[in-house]
């Protein structure tokens, strides 16, 4: 048998062709013409305050802090690269050109190419940032320039890390593990730098000639392994391709119809495909609900380690005014009761298995709150505790917050679960750039609006006034009395499913 | 013995825009007893199991289960099991344990359940820790049907509960579901397959001849 090549070109040239016939004339230009003007309008309202955030009158960043954002950076890049793929396919192209007899390596080159370039923005935009925090103001415009390209072509040699992960599932697992370890190390080294670690870092800035050999050392490595890459392009699995291209295609769903659940239940039902699960059976003494809920937080372990782990991040933001530090422990104790509150997803989305089960609306909800309730406590009284332990706080013992916090974030939590999909169907707002839709805003709203209840300690370390019996009824009051309030006005004992018909 | 019919609808009328599809729909399925409605495609055999379940509220018409309106209650859910429309499985959680969350919600004891035989009688032992999105679709119907037999109940409502499944998996599901209805139990289904119905101990009835 002998296979045949068909040149990919004119297929190419044909499919484009016949769907800008389809396309209305003009639509992309206008397009184009609107992200410009939006650009442009908002950038002129707020150049000022942008230009006060990223490059601020004197450096604010010290050297290590500094590399230990570099790190954490460069590892979520290789994290969210190896997620989307990197070398990818549109939908169609994954249906109909991945099975066709073309060049493999001329079909996939093109998305190299774009997954290069979308890595290199990336990493020179974060190095600006950073540089505009860190650089000395005194430093030579050809000085930041050779590390702006430099961090370019680190992104790109990203990139082809990500790449050969995605040939090989060992070195992916390899990858994946070296990055989540350098997110974490990064983490740890920015809070022990924010609690008094001193490390050795040089204290002058590279000469540029030394910062140009470095930078032509990277480009040179970067290359040559950009044609290693691109030599064994064609090597890369059938199931890898169309895999990313299902993610792709679920970004651009997600993008195109504004809805983000598509991309966390597209993660979700990855996660689990990819686990060995063996069947087990939690505490008989357990409500059945929160049994189930316990086993599957249990069943994710390296994600409540990772939680674990957050709960020093509130340590950070010792430089900033204390009232967004307490809007962060907020913000956490809901984002740690997010950690188990997908099976209220499932529930809200299709009410098929809570017929099933034939338990109240409002038992459903108690018996699922109760494993979200319990882990934004943990992590609300963790933080708090480890933000006195630090003296960040006024005086008092401010963890016996932690369990009114935590309903707080629990309940916005449980909110944001049920809310469902995007309305499109609601009245959007005309404003002077334009109509703006109201549905995603609404959404993404509903379930952080919930953390109202955790007000009164947002007010108190504003005030930075000491913990006073008053304040922890006040607060505790006002998170049982808005968690009853809304389990009383969500759920009915005469009704089953979680959202009414 | 209960003195109500399990599904009583009386001049029952749904329609789809201009398109009536149920015109005056009556039909009885007496306590302990199986109906199967049979019919081609589009005639509104869906369209009653959804009504008779309350999925669907109809244009006119009266539908009494069990001798209530059926609604959205946990006393409606306990006794009525339906397959009318498919489930969103639980994320992270195996077939079995699928199985023992419902019987658990029942307040069953998940080793008395007979949760074990029913895996083995519809081909899924094997299959007891993969999370059911893994399975084919006529496991995953497998696996709705053995959710719905184990826990009690006292009308199953199944809309062609034989789609996707093998031969074997026919002849178990029948048997299964004639055991229900010999236990007491009441049937209403819809089935393009009279040896199927038969075999389940339902009754046959054309959509027609519900419209006198």
């Amino acid at each position: 048998m002998t296979a045949t090549s068909v040149p990919l070109r004119p297929v190419r040239r044909w499919i484009h062709r016949r769907q800008v016939s389809h396309r209305e004339r003009g639509a992309t230009l206008g397009n184009v013409y609107f992200a410009v003007l939006f650009a442009a309008v908002v950038g002129g309202m707020v150049h000022q305050q942008l230009a006060a955030v990223f490059w601020p009158g004197h450096p604010n960043l010290g050297a290590a802090p500094a590399l230990a954002l570099a790190l954490v950076a460069a590892a979520l890049l290789v994290l969210a690269l190896r997620r989307f793929g990197p070398v990818t396919l549109s939908r169609p192209a994954s249906s109909f050109l991945l099975t066709a007899p073309v060049s493999r390596r001329r079909l996939l080159l093109p998305s190299l190419w774009l997954a290069a370039i979308g890595a290199a923005i990336p990493a020179a935009l974060a190095t600006v940032a950073l540089l505009g925090h860190a650089a000395p103001r005194d430093l030579p415009a050809a000085s930041l320039a050779v590390t702006v390209a430099g961090a370019g072509m680190v992104g790109m040699g990203l990139l082809l890390l990500a790449a050969a992960g995605q040939r090989g599932p060992r070195w992916a697992a390899v990858t994946d593990r070296l990055a989540s370890l350098a997110v974490a190390a990064g983490l740890a080294a920015l809070v022990a730098l924010t609690a008094g670690w001193d490390p050795p870092v040089p204290s002058a800035w590279p000469p540029v000639p030394s910062l140009v050999t470095a930078v032509g050392a990277v480009t040179a490595v970067v290359a040559g392994a950009f044609l290693l890459t691109v030599r064994s392009l064609a090597r890369t699995p059938n199931d890898r391709i169309l895999e990313s291209a299902k993610t792709a295609g679920t970004l651009f769903d997600a993008a195109f119809g504004m809805e983000p659940s598509f991309v966390t239940d597209m993660i979700e039902r990855r996660y689990w495909a990819h686990r060995r699960l063996t069947s087990a059976r939690p505490p008989a003494w357990l409500p059945v609900l929160t049994g189930q809920d316990l086993m599957l937080a249990l069943r994710r372990r390296s994600r409540l380690l990772w939680l674990a782990g957050t709960t020093t991040l509130p340590l950070l933001l010792r430089s900033a005014p204390s009232w967004v530090t307490a809007l962060a422990v907020l913000l956490g104790a809901m984002i740690a009761g997010t950690t188990s509150t997908g099976n209220i997803r499932t529930d809200s989305g299709n009410p098929v298995l809570s017929r099933m089960l034939g338990i109240t609306s409002r038992q459903a909800l108690i018996q699922r709150a109760a494993v979200p309730a319990v882990l934004a406590t943990l992590w609300a009284t963790t933080a708090l505790v480890l933000l006195q332990i630090a003296g960040d706080l006024p005086p008092g013992q401010w963890w016996i917050l932690g369990f009114p916090v935590g309903l707080a974030g629990a309940t916005a939590a449980v909110r944001k679960a049920r809310v469902g999909f995007v309305r499109n169907d609601m009245l959007p707002l005309d404003t002077p750039m334009g109509t703006m839709s109201t549905g995603p805003l609404a959404n993404a709203i509903a379930g952080p609006d919930a953390l109202v209840l955790g007000v009164p300690l947002v007010f108190a370390l504003g005030a930075g006034s000491a913990l006073s019996p008053d304040l922890v009824l006040i607060q505790a009051a006002l998170a049982l009395i808005g968690a009853r309030g809304y389990l009383v006005w969500t759920t009915d004992t005469d009704r089953v499913e979680l959202t009414t018909r | 013995m209960v003195d109500h019919p399990a599904v009583q609808v009386t001049d029952l009328f749904v329609s789809y825009g201009a398109t009536p599809v149920l015109a005056g729909a009556t039909l009885t399925v007496p306590a302990g007893t199986g109906v199967c409605v049979t019919g081609e495609n589009g005639i509104g055999k869906s369209t009653l199991l959804r009504c008779v379940s309350s999925l669907q509220k109809p244009d006119s018409g009266e539908i009494r289960v069990l001798g209530a309106t059926p609604g959205d209650s946990p006393e409606f859910w306990r006794a009525v099991v339906t397959t009318v429309e498919p489930p969103t499985w639980y994320p992270g959680l195996t077939t079995r344990e699928h199985a023992e969350l419902v019987c658990r919600a029942h307040g069953q004891d998940p080793d008395e359940a007979g949760i074990d035989e029913a895996l083995e009688r519809f081909g899924l032992s094997t299959h007891a820790d993969a999370i059911p999105p893994s399975l084919s679709s006529g496991q995953k119907q497998r696996l709705t049907l053995v959710m719905a037999l184990v826990r009690p109940s006292s009308l199953l409502i199944l809309d062609e509960p034989e789609q996707r499944l093998d031969p074997d998996g026919r002849a178990a599901v029948a048997e299964m579901l004639a055991d229900y209805v010999a236990t007491g139990g009441s049937l209403l289904m819809a089935s393009h397959d009279d040896k199927f119905a038969v075999a389940s101990g339902a009754e046959l009835t054309t959509m027609e001849s519900l419209h006198p």
